[in-house]
């Protein structure tokens, strides 16, 4: 290409032009955005399509708000996400500031119980829960040993388990959100203001709490988006009171005659979603999707966001200062060292909530016996030996292996492609297309399945590996271009400029430059890209076949048909491959961060 | 120079991990396969140890089953789409009207063995459709725990299921309006040849009485079993199949069919199917009267037709079968035209219908 530059006739000229413009970095946004066009909204506006076609356009809506099923589903399903939302706030704050205060040990102990959780499937996590408190299980053993209890009770299947579920599964998000604000907070801040003689509380309601506004409400509404398309957990540990939304459209995706109906269902759930999104866009800026203020020249949409932050900020301080005040002076009366107290009782309870299940679940892996009972009558490796001997859970590893390598493949390559567009090109819209990358994270899994069954089985790819690979990668996507233009940021775009004035060309210069800089970062998307495939079940439900069924399809089967040791086996299994995973990424994300 | 072939080094690895990939999904298709819908748990496994194993030895063709409840939906979605993914797979009656002339092939009955043709024979005209053949007599009954209820003090209708005082202890139920609404109007007093057409309310205002007492409103065929040897539940709506098992294995369970449900699973080949004449080779080799008998004795899922139900000799495990005269006796004709009709909103199907009905009333 360096001899190109050096001739000088007229035609060269113009190729030179061409090749300029092929250097563009706005153009590796093509690929990710052609393929997102392609598999995601195409799909979606397929969806609203169908949902119109009804005999009057309308049709299938008044459906869905004239019955009152479905009505008052909706209306719980806001109540149980409200619900999980604040239960998740007030549990994930104190044990986000526990993680911040804590050194050495506890803070590596604590962290872990929070990342790790994070990384395990919903449906196991969820499981761990049917099996702590099942009428075999821990819980209701302990009661009646205590004389609590007289006989086990029934302690699944009601509205307090799915509260309790909900929670569990969306508190290392909420966690981590926040942390992220947290651990942001300038030291010398708290210190000033002990200095000047304000008390603990007073540091914290005046200083902390609101410089980590933005981390919670992050974390409230990426845990309040993520609960309204929730369907796994309710399923599995609520009663027939407890239907939420998403549970509707599973259960007439199993009616022939309820097509257009199906999609109008879907259609509701995607728009309230969006609806939510946009409104809290409005006041915090959207960049709370992809976790928080990375990408710097998006003036646009930064703008009027702090600027409507600020003024907030001032009728926050005045609401906060008249309820803050009288309870100010309440707390005077506390023993010095109650919010410390507080703040590790429930960080505790919060990391043994995290954690407890899990471990239950991996020492019922070696129970000798038939079925789910704990503590175990004896130990021994007979569901192991069953897991690795059955053809079919080794036949669905292998698939969900191949699935995942394929899929994080896809999700890195457009992926990369995409971060190095979004972070090196000077295109407008840049927050636009930044949103549409990452937007695969909020739309409710349940609507995605719906509306790509009918895309794939127009291109015969129901079943097929690639086909699964490729819808999984939607969600994978996003994970990588966060993750990656994070990392991206922290390259100097000064050394490739270097590198190319003295005559590298655009893949050497990405060669010997970019990607050394951001292997580490690169390393992290495609693990987690991987997990992400490889935990999928809801997409998974909707496009497998006969031949194609991944671990979680099987689990999913099993968990519905009886709850036996193996379940816990394959749980165990996954529980060491995120923690594996973790180990091998721990060096990388440490580096990461540092570059970020 | 070298840069570029890395490039192509690796974008030809990727593609051809992909070709491989799709290279293991379109083997399969090939047509020493059929592919089979299956119920799966205890049923499935017989299915694959009296029918499936010997099949394969004999033909040479490897039996691909789907662990899938309900096939309709989908069976429409690929009919739609042309895209036909299963060889022969059960269906509910009614759908065997509601999707026979989108997306169901005719099964040409000449085709099929000599052995199948004798069965065939023997069955009702309305059980070997032109889209699909009865090959599954389906029951639902009474099923309770018989270490709780002995001796006269035994459930014999569903007024005894709703009697809480004279039969104490937990329930379990289907969370559907089929068989429940029914049950609830019989419960209520109304005569078993006066059911249809359902009056719901009345029946909800029944279920009303019972809910409860109702442990569980389960939702898969494995739920009541599970219930019931927990001691979650000591009495239930459920299918009769795996619970003859159980109790045929000794577990302290006993069932009714007073009062209980018949019905039938149709088999039908998707139109389009990838291996129509292999689908037809497993469906005579399903309908081979010895094999079938076989079958059915070893899991009590009966197939309608006198000469397997003659063939099976085992008089302690055809007690149990749904299609058995005395049993049938007792039981009502359980009506899928009605639950297929439009609903009294017009924009449902009466099955639809009542299952928002009976969501609404679950859910308070």
């Amino acid at each position: 290409m360096s001899a190109v530059s050096l001739d000088a006739g007229a035609k060269r000229s113009v190729r030179r032009m061409a090749t300029e413009r092929l250097k563009n970095p706005a153009l590796l946004l093509i690929p990710a955005v052609a393929f997102l066009s392609f598999i995601y909204l195409l799909p979606l506006i397929d969806l609203i399509r169908i949902s119109f076609s009804g005999p009057t356009w309308l049709g299938y809506f008044q459906r869905v708000f004239a019955v009152p099923l479905y009505w008052e589903s909706l209306v719980r399903t806001m109540q149980i996400s409200v619900t999980v939302s604040f239960l998740c706030l007030l549990f994930g704050y104190p044990t986000a500031l526990l993680i911040h205060r804590s050194r050495g040990i506890v803070r590596i102990l604590v962290t872990t119980a929070i990342v790790l959780p994070y990384f395990i499937a919903i449906l196991i996590r969820t499981y761990a829960w049917m099996v702590l408190l099942g009428r075999n299980g821990p819980l209701n053993k302990m009661l009646v040993s205590l004389g609590i209890l007289s006989e086990p009770a029934q302690l699944l299947f009601n509205r307090g388990t799915v509260l309790l579920g909900m929670t569990a599964v969306l508190l290392p998000l909420m966690v981590l959100s926040i942390y992220s604000s947290v651990a942001r907070l300038d030291q010398g801040l708290t210190r000033a203001a002990l200095a000047s003689g304000a008390g603990p509380i007073a540091v914290f309601w005046r200083v902390v709490l609101p410089l980590t506004l933005p981390g919670i409400g992050a974390g409230v509404l990426l845990v309040f988006v993520a609960a309204i398309g929730f369907f796994i957990t309710p399923t599995l540990l609520g009663g027939p009171g407890d239907q939420m939304f998403a549970m509707h459209i599973t259960q007439q995706a199993d009616s022939v005659t309820s097509e257009g109906f199906l999609q109008a269902l879907g259609v509701v759930l995607l728009v309230i979603t969006l609806a939510v999104v946009a409104v809290a866009g409005r006041f915090m800026g959207l960049e709370f999707i992809w976790g928080g203020r990375k990408l710097d020249d998006t003036p646009k949409m930064a703008g009027p966001a702090t600027s409507v932050g600020r003024s907030r900020r001032g009728i926050g301080s005045i609401v906060a200062d008249l309820i803050g005040w009288p309870l100010l002076r309440l707390s005077g009366h506390l023993p010095a060292g109650f919010g410390k107290w507080t703040v590790r009782l429930m960080g505790g309870a919060v990391v043994a909530v995290l954690i407890l299940p899990i471990i239950v679940v991996m020492i019922i892996s070696f129970s000798s016996a038939s079925y789910l009972t704990f503590p175990p009558p004896g130990f021994s490796l007979r569901w192991y030996e069953q897991f690795f001997s059955d053809s079919n859970w080794m036949r669905a590893f292998w698939t969900s292996l191949m699935v995942a390598t394929v899929s994080a493949c896809l999700a890195v390559a457009l992926g990369t492609s995409a971060a190095l567009g979004v972070v090196r090109s000077n295109i407008r819209g840049k927050s636009a297309i930044m949103l549409l990358l990452v937007s695969p994270i909020i739309v409710p899994p349940v609507v995605l399945g719906l509306s790509l069954y009918s895309l794939f089985l127009r291109l015969d790819l129901v079943g097929s590996v690639f086909g699964l690979a490729a819808a999984h990668a939607i969600g994978g996507l996003p994970i990588v271009v966060v993750i990656l233009s994070a990392a991206l940021q922290g390259v100097d775009p000064k050394l490739e400029q270097a590198a190319s004035v003295h005559g590298a060309s655009s893949l050497t210069v990405f060669r010997l430059v970019t990607l050394p800089a951001i292997a580490p970062g690169l390393a992290a998307a495609t693990f987690f890209a991987f997990l992400h495939s490889f935990d999928e079940l809801v997409l998974t439900l909707f496009l497998s076949s006969a031949e194609l069924k991944t671990l979680p399809l099987m689990l999913w089967g099993d968990i519905n048909y009886r709850l036996n040791p193996v379940l816990a086996v394959v749980s165990t299994l996954e529980v060491l491959l995120v923690v594996g995973g973790l180990i091998l990424a721990r060096p990388v994300l440490a580096t990461s961060k540092k570059t970020a | 120079m070298l840069k570029m072939k890395h490039l192509r080094l690796s974008a030809s690895v990727l593609a051809s991990a992909v070709v491989l990939a799709m290279g293991t999904a379109v083997a399969t298709a090939q047509s020493n396969v059929v592919i089979m819908q299956d119920p799966g748990g205890g049923y499935g496994d017989a299915l694959r140890k009296v029918m499936y194993d010997p099949f394969e030895k004999a033909t040479g063709i490897k039996v691909v089953t789907v662990q899938e409840a309900r096939s309709g939906p989908r069976i429409k979605a690929q009919g739609e789409a042309g895209k036909a993914q299963w060889d022969l797979t059960f269906i509910f009656d009614q759908e065997t009207k509601l999707l026979g002339d989108c997306c169901l092939a005719d099964i040409d009955y000449s085709k099929l063995s000599e052995p199948a043709q004798k069965t065939l024979a023997a069955m009702p005209d309305n059980l070997k459709r032109k889209k699909g053949v009865a090959l599954q007599v389906i029951g639902v009954g009474l099923v309770y725990n018989k270490d709780k209820f002995k001796g006269a003090n035994v459930p014999a209708s569903w007024a005894d299921f709703w009697d809480v005082k004279k039969f104490p202890g937990r329930r379990c139920m289907p969370a559907w309006p089929r068989f429940v609404f029914e049950a609830a109007l019989m419960a209520d007093g109304v005569d078993k040849s006066q059911i249809y057409p359902i009056d719901m309310e009345r029946a909800l205002k029944k279920i009303k009485e019972i809910k409860p007492y109702i442990a569980k409103w389960w939702t898969t065929s494995a739920q009541p079993p599970q219930l019931l040897l927990d001691g979650e539940a000591d009495m239930c709506m459920a299918y009769t199949g795996s619970m003859s098992k159980l109790a045929l294995e000794g577990a302290p369970i006993d069932l009714t069919f007073d009062q209980g449900f018949v019905y039938y699973d149709f088999f039908s080949i998707p139109k389009g199917a990838p291996n129509y004449e292999n689908a037809l080779k497993l469906l005579s080799w399903r309908l081979d009267p010895a094999r079938a008998a076989q079958l059915t004795s070893t899991f009590p899922v009966a197939l309608p037709s006198s000469v397997v139900f003659e063939a099976a000799t085992d008089k302690k495990v055809s007690r149990y079968w749904a299609n058995n005269p005395d049993n049938v006796a007792k039981a009502i004709e359980w009506s899928p035209t009605y639950w297929g009709a439009p609903s009294p909103a017009g924009n449902s199907t009466n099955e639809e219908y009542g299952q928002e009905k009976l969501n609404a009333l679950l859910a308070q």
